[in-house]
């Protein structure tokens, strides 16, 4: 794991009922007991972390939070966006 | 009895004005206008519009107050005129009345306006009325003091539910022979710049609009306003010839102890049989009710599998409304607006629609009266509050006793 899937699986780890679980990058969110309102603090969280902005709304299904790979690669693209739209600026 | 009713409502103040708007299907859901929403993504609210203290002509007192008071004070005016009770109360009578009005948050906006001078001006004070302004107390005082009410007066907090609660409670004080009459409901003037950013947090909010039961529903709009009752014993009514608008016969209220955000159907129908069991009414009784219907995923599905728990065939009889769609979320007021149309909805037979309501979530099947209200006799209507926290509140509503 590269290091921003180091650091969201650490934020993940802090919001589990149960931190010890075994998390890969093909984990399902669904596997880690983690509810709508603990997915609104991970977001922030991640957020805090990286500088960046995610949209994510609970009322809708989105795919970029079906596994834990799903969600790293969603944040690589956000920072890669950011790089990106800095580097034009 | 409810001998009076009052209302502030982002479609308009004053209930006939609010009723008017609801049977056109207008929409109260507009871009925010009392404050800068830079750097949010939530840009839209359901503010209460045209709302001038002095035009209004309230009390000096309530003049300098916080929105939420005011808005208390002229909802409260509405109910207490239409009641044609002689006010101030003598004493004889005040130490009989109550007056609880609460509120979920109070007075943030008079927080938050002064955190942000002493933080970010560097301001040395704040206004000395700040403290009074925020309290989630000061509507009840207000409102205690414009009409020399004496008796139980205070605010009752509970999200979402709190305008139900503040009725079901004065409705139980007069029951039980505390009180005979008071004010109940409650207020909310919480949209701020810090309170969207909070709420924005939550992910449950709406960027579009608010489309309860709907496939396409995408979360719920924060919105602001007041709803409060006048309810008085039925003899002390009938003594002074008092106008009685409809009986409030019985009322529901659990927890469910479970989630903060995620709603239980053991805790909502619990309620909802409670209030029926409460008003001595059959399921089939009921023709109407005005759901909570906030558009979030999770609420609109637990709230038609509750209602369908409670009344089983009847459920497909029922006519259902979320006046939301029209007003948006009033948060602590909701449960008081919405017991405002459940009550005209009796007082006219008709019901209220579902606005936004084109392709219905197949897990909500039921009759939400989509896109435009109908004709219909009503003669018993539910109104269901279920707040954060899973607390519940359901009135039930019937017309005068003939």
């Amino acid at each position: 794991m590269d290091e921003v899937a180091t650091k969201i699986v650490e934020i993940l780890r802090k919001n589990m009922k149960d931190p010890s679980k075994t998390i890969t990058l093909e984990t399902p969110l669904s596997d880690l007991e983690i509810e709508s309102l603990d997915l609104a603090v991970i977001v922030f969280d991640i957020e805090d972390t990286f500088g960046i902005e995610i949209p994510y709304n609970a009322n809708e299904e989105v795919e970029a939070f079906a596994t834990v790979g799903s969600v790293v690669e969603r944040v690589q693209s956000i920072i890669g966006e950011n790089k990106a739209s800095g580097a034009a600026a | 009895m409810v001998t009076g009713q009052g209302v502030v409502t982002p479609l308009g103040t004053g209930v006939d004005k609010f009723w008017a708007a609801l049977k056109s299907g207008a929409c109260g859901i507009r871009e925010v206008q009392s404050f800068d929403t830079e750097e949010l993504y939530i840009t839209i609210a359901g503010e209460v519009p045209d709302f001038d203290p002095i035009e209004r002509d309230l009390s000096k007192q309530l003049r300098l107050a916080d929105k939420y008071s005011q808005y208390a004070g002229c909802a409260a005016r509405e109910a207490v005129t239409q009641s044609k009770l002689d006010m101030p109360l003598k004493d004889n009578e005040a130490y009989r009345a109550a007056c609880v009005i609460g509120s979920g948050i109070g007075g943030i906006t008079t927080l938050e306006l002064s955190y942000k001078m002493l933080f970010k001006e560097g301001k040395r004070a704040t206004h000395p009325l700040t403290l009074l302004k925020a309290i989630g107390s000061s509507a009840s005082a207000h409102v205690s003091i414009e009409y020399g009410i004496k008796g139980p007066t205070f605010g009752v907090v509970s999200a979402c539910s709190t305008a139900a609660h503040s009725i079901g409670l004065v409705y139980r004080m007069i029951r039980e022979g505390g009180v005979d009459m008071g004010l109940a409901g409650a207020s909310e003037a919480s949209l701020n710049w810090g309170t969207t950013r909070a709420w924005q947090a939550m992910r449950v909010l709406s960027p579009d609009g608010l489309w309860p039961f709907s496939k396409n529903r995408n979360g719920t709009v924060l919105a602001e306003g007041a709803g409060i009752l006048m309810l008085e014993e039925y003899e002390h009514a009938k003594e002074r010839g008092a106008p009685i608008l409809a009986e409030l016969m019985g009322y529901g209220t659990t927890s469910d102890a479970a989630d903060m955000v995620n709603p239980s159907i053991e805790g909502a129908s619990t309620a909802i049989q409670m209030a029926l069991d409460d008003s001595g009414l059959a399921p089939s009784d009921i023709d109407y009710v005005n759901a909570h219907g906030t558009a979030t995923a999770v609420n609109d599905i637990n709230e038609t599998r509750s209602i369908k728990r409670v009344f089983g065939d009847h459920a497909n009889k029922l006519s259902i409304s979320s006046t939301k769609s029209m007003h948006g979320h009033c948060l602590g007021a909701g449960g008081g607006i919405e017991a405002v149309a459940a009550i005209k909805a009796i007082g006219e037979n008709y019901v209220p629609p579902t606005m936004g309501l084109n392709e219905p979530d197949p897990e909500c099947d039921l009759d939400y009266t989509p896109n435009a209200g109908k004709d219909r006799e009503v003669n018993y209507a539910m109104s269901n509050s279920f707040a954060f926290g899973g607390l519940n509140a359901v009135l039930v509503f019937g017309p005068p006793p003939a």
